[in-house]
């Protein structure tokens, strides 16, 4: 719902590092969303293409990488993926205690710049 | 050239989140974000709170995209309060409250509530330095809402169940919402209040009040 913020916030760090980096262009980005986010590539990918215009990052590519929610059952001690955006319990053993282990993120990983 | 960045998207909003949170602790205050979809009954609660007399010095900040209606609603009842508007944006974000932390006295303060725009997606994923996060659902909204938006319900300490008194004249199954909020969250207490009878609200207000409490006790142990 908000992914025109989150473009926002990743073309603020970007261009802050690419002037960091001694660069004048950022060619293109990285991230990395969890499907447990919040947050729909679609929407990003749309706001992030329209606020670009002007900015170092003008032409800059964006790549996401989405990341299943996956988990780790505290009953059984399997590792699993699901297919939906939460997990509601361990589908070997159905047990409902249980750590969400990756899903939730919302990071930059890396850029090229020239 | 490759740069390689690993930052966190979000990484400005939880640097002023702590930031929040280091003025909370100064002043020893527990605060909860506040949050549901529209009409479920926050500020209903609120006032209901501030209303059964928890002895405890309680302020408010109000989000909400426009006017400044739960504010007056919450001023009648005495507490300091702080109406933000957000102009659009669906949720509160760290630094809106770090902007008016400075209209509240804090110092007099043991409980700051932080009331989040009305909505059951985005508030969840925004820290602003609070201690929990509670959520409101009204039964009305019906029984599907915990796996439609399950980040808001893994993400807070409490439910209230709030209109519990329409539960005779809805389809609503109760047990369901009950059953998948647990699923998903665990360590999930639930209320079943209405503000309309007050049913239930004294098990939330002493819920509140024992969790205030034991953070004072946690900051003069500190002292």
């Amino acid at each position: 719902m908000h992914e025109l913020s989150i473009a926002q916030n990743v073309l603020e760090i970007i261009s802050e590092q690419c002037i960091k980096s001694g660069h004048t262009k950022i060619d293109s980005v990285n991230l990395r969303i969890g499907r447990a986010s919040g947050i729909m590539p679609d929407a990003l990918f749309f706001a992030f293409n329209a606020i670009k215009t002007d900015s170092l990052a003008a032409e800059a590519l964006l790549n996401i990488e989405e990341v299943p929610v996956t988990g780790l059952c505290n009953d059984c001690s399997h590792s699993f993926i699901v297919q939906e955006e939460y997990i509601l319990n361990c589908p070997v053993c159905k047990g409902s205690s249980f750590q969400i282990t990756s899903g939730r993120e919302l990071d930059i990983i890396d850029m090229e710049v020239s | 050239m490759k740069v390689k960045v690993v930052t966190k998207i979000l990484e400005a909003n939880e640097r002023i989140a702590r930031e929040n949170r280091r003025l909370f602790d100064n002043a020893a205050l527990y605060v909860i974000n506040l949050m549901s979809g529209p009409g479920a009954g926050k500020t209903s609660i609120l006032e209901k709170t501030l209303a059964l007399g928890t002895g405890l010095r309680i302020g408010v900040i109000e989000g909400d995209i426009a006017g400044s209606d739960d504010a007056e609603r919450i001023e009648k009842h005495g507490a300091p309060v702080v109406q933000i508007n957000t102009g659009g944006a669906c949720h509160l974000d760290a630094n809106m409250i770090y902007e008016v932390l400075q209209d509240l006295p804090l110092q007099d303060l043991d409980l700051l509530v932080i009331e989040n725009v009305g909505n059951l997606v985005c508030p969840a994923e925004f820290k602003v330095g609070e201690d929990i996060k509670v959520m409101v659902l009204s039964i009305a909204e019906g029984h599907d809402k915990p796996l439609k938006y399950p980040l808001m319900f893994q993400e807070s300490a409490a439910l209230l169940l709030n209109k519990i008194d329409l539960a005779p004249y809805l389809d609503v199954d109760i047990n369901k919402i009950k059953k998948d909020a647990l699923s998903l969250n665990p360590d999930l207490k639930i209320f079943e209040v209405s503000c309309r009878t007050g049913e239930g609200l004294s098990a939330w207000t002493d819920w509140l009040k024992k969790k205030a409490l034991k953070n004072q006790k946690t900051a003069d142990d500190k002292d």
